[in-house]
């Protein structure tokens, strides 16, 4: 059988590719620059986190850190708290204005992020929001919401009517049988809107730069790397330590969810 | 049927959220406190952070600042953004009272579009006008005659030789471009490269300028930086002719356009090459094993040049201290701390600390970084002809393409007609 032996060989070099930048990644951050530019893919020579300690003092990662959970934790709540009734609402419509209501969330895709810029900071600034974590708290689900809706409302789809008309005949009203029907079988659809939008809230990087601002007490994760590197005599190995840094919660929040996402995608395809 | 989410899982993440909503709502974290912003907090916006050289001098002498007087500073911090951050905050009405920031690009335009206040006004009166380097006061004021801010840091541009490379290749350090191909040639063989440089970045684009300077008085070189008219002027185009025969004789390392400043700091650092052109901030983080070897001199006199002596690149321009609108009206706080900014003490610190050249006036020369105080002396001595540091006078948009067209004339094979081309597009296109 030559046909699993050659996927099995492209499934691994893939795996390979994804690996090699992240082992640079890790093992750079705990070289000096002229190790890494003379050797760059072999193991340091003393095991040292000189480097992290140095850039979680210099960048002050520890409270943007603290700030980058706060605004993507409180962003992420309140993505679910309203994509997630609306999701059901739409699934269930089945007039005109349902699809309506539906083709408008999906014309957010078409906004470029740019764009939307300085309409948002006018907006920050007739609120007096401008300068505050708040304000992005706020802005990130609204950038959300088309993916979040259009993902769990197709998940929404495919749970049959005949439950929902089940728990309706036992009394259940539509807040418990979204709460007890559709959620626990939507966990999967859930699960990656909670794993994408983390990823694009964290990184998020424009509007927390120029809506957050520069205050090392608010500013988010993605602000305060930047500050270490520099025009001339970045130190690489500090650098590449803050980055580690930075990915260590993307990594636990993937670890709890990618078995999640993984039915998600697997019980698409057998649905097919 | 497993549970999707385990309690535990659930309770964890609801515990952690929890948590964390308290973290700024209960106070409980003092840094996660937004810096006041009230009428008796003087809030500082600058680029003294992360990893900038000056960076723990300036948090030290703002926490200094504090204890000595009592009164509230908030700091702010950016690095290359700093200026649209800064603008944004101007168009909001919440900009910060001073920043501290390079003049350069969008910053030129922040006097006359009133984002910032002219501060000539406050020398005298501040005691600031005999502190701080009469020729920095005339390259930070505007042609209509106003001082953009007070000028702080500046920026000194000399070469660095490896003497012992060089004297193992049988060399002495070149001051002609004769000696430098000579010099080349003799690394070459040993195995060493030439001239480090970031040919792909702006650290090859001022080595470029300051080679072609070398054929322009400071007249001439103005007005060829301003306009971009290189062709209709003799001297560029024997300057760069010169450039292109430097290339050609092998005195940049293999490849220099694809190198970034980064890269030619690692290659002078592990002695892959013996000479490379540096800003002094650059010069602080050689470290002492090379330090030792090293002799600081300027770029070599080439054949029938302008200036008669090695070059180097001297400019008042770095950081400077800006004041806004917002500070404008806080002046009783504003002052007091300028003046702190410029006294003794804190500009002691700044040159024995982080290695910094100064616009303020004084004796003190850097120890710990014996390569800055060499280019000081350097600079101070008349065995160089300064050239100038023509970043006021490129347009703001020409910048970036310029970048690239000098990235492009070190590369291989680049005719000199080819170079004045691209060079001229890139005002043209901007």
């Amino acid at each position: 059988m030559k046909m699993p032996r050659i996927s099995g060989f492209l499934a691994w070099g893939y795996a390979a590719l994804l690996v090699i930048p992240f082992y640079y990644l890790v093992i750079s951050s705990l070289k000096e620059n002229d190790d890494i530019f003379t050797n760059p893919l072999s193991l340091p020579s003393t095991w040292d986190f000189g480097n992290y300690r140095e850039a979680i003092s210099s960048a002050e990662l520890v409270p943007a850190v603290a700030n980058s959970v706060i605004v993507t934790g409180l962003a992420l709540a309140l993505t679910l708290l309203l994509a997630v009734p609306a999701a059901f609402a739409l699934s269930r419509a089945t007039g005109r204005a349902g699809r309506l209501v539906e083709a408008t969330f999906s014309l957010g895709f078409l906004i470029p992020t740019f764009a939307a810029l300085f309409p948002t900071f006018l907006l920050a600034a007739f609120t007096g929001l401008f300068h505050t974590r708040t304000f992005l708290v706020f802005l990130l689900p609204a950038t959300a919401m088309p993916l979040a809706v259009i993902i769990l409302t197709q998940f929404m789809r495919t749970i049959p009517r005949e439950l929902e008309e089940a728990a309706s005949m036992d009394g259940a009203s539509t807040l418990t049988i979204l709460r007890h029907v559709h959620l626990p079988i939507c966990v999967p659809g859930i699960a990656t809107v909670v794993l994408l939008c983390f990823l694009s809230f964290w990184n998020e990087y424009l509007y927390s730069l120029i809506i957050i601002g520069p205050d090392p007490a608010q500013r988010t994760i993605q602000v305060a790397l930047p500050t270490l590197q520099l025009t001339t005599g970045t130190d690489y190995g500090v650098l590449m330590a803050g980055t580690v840094f930075t990915l260590l919660p993307v990594f636990a929040v993937y670890a709890v969810t990618q078995r999640q996402m993984q039915k998600a995608l697997v019980s698409g395809a057998v649905k097919g | 049927m497993s549970e999707p989410f385990s309690r535990r899982t659930l309770l964890t993440a609801g515990g952690a959220a929890a948590a964390l909503m308290s973290l700024s709502g209960c106070g409980a974290v003092q840094a996660l406190r937004p810096a006041s912003g009230g009428a008796d907090t003087l809030v500082v916006h600058s680029q003294f952070n992360g990893a900038v050289a000056g960076a723990d001098v300036f948090r030290a002498i703002v926490e200094q600042y504090r204890k000595n007087t009592g009164r509230s500073v908030a700091t702010l911090s950016n690095g290359n953004d700093l200026p649209i951050v800064f603008e944004t905050s101007v168009l909001a009405g919440k900009e910060a009272d001073i920043a501290i920031v390079n003049m350069m690009g969008k910053t030129l335009a922040w006097t006359g579009a009133d984002a910032t206040v002219p501060v000539e006004k406050f020398l005298q009166p501040w005691g600031l006008a005999e502190r701080i380097e009469p020729g920095a006061i005339e390259e930070w004021t505007t042609p209509e005659g106003h001082l953009r801010a007070f000028p702080y840091t500046r920026t000194n541009w000399p070469v660095a030789f490896n003497h012992r490379l060089l004297e193992e290749a049988g060399v002495e350090i070149p001051l002609t471009s004769e000696e430098l191909i000579n010099a080349a040639d003799a690394l070459r063989s040993k195995g060493v490269g030439p001239v480090s440089i970031g040919g792909g970045d702006w650290s090859g684009q001022k080595l470029f300028i300051q080679i072609i300077q070398s054929y322009l008085t400071a007249d001439e070189a103005a007005e060829v930086f301003a306009s971009g008219a290189f062709s209709s002027s003799p001297g560029a185009m024997a300057g760069i002719k010169h450039f292109a025969e430097l290339r050609d004789a092998g005195v940049f390392v293999d490849s220099a356009q694809g190198f970034t400043s980064d890269s030619m700091l690692t290659q002078y650092n592990t002695g892959e090459a013996a000479i490379m052109s540096s800003m002094s901030s650059a010069l602080a983080k050689v470290p002492a094993e090379r330090a030792a070897e090293t002799t600081i001199g300027g770029w070599p006199v080439p054949p029938q040049a302008v200036s008669t002596k090695p070059t180097v690149i001297q400019s008042f321009n770095g950081m400077g201290v800006w004041i806004s609108e917002n500070g404008a009206e806080k002046l009783d706080l504003v002052e007091p701390f300028v003046q702190w900014l410029f006294s003794e003490e804190v500009i002691t610190q700044f040159v024995l600390e982080s290695g910094r050249d100064m616009n303020a006036l004084t004796h003190v020369t850097s120890q710990d970084f014996p390569l800055v105080a060499q280019a000081q002396a350097l600079a101070a001595g008349d065995t160089v002809d300064p050239v100038i540091l023509p970043d006021l006078l490129i347009p703001e948009a020409v910048f970036e393409p310029l970048t690239q067209a000098t990235a492009r004339a070190f590369g291989p094979g680049t005719s000199p007609e080819e170079i004045v081309e691209v060079l001229e597009a890139s005002y043209k296109n901007a």
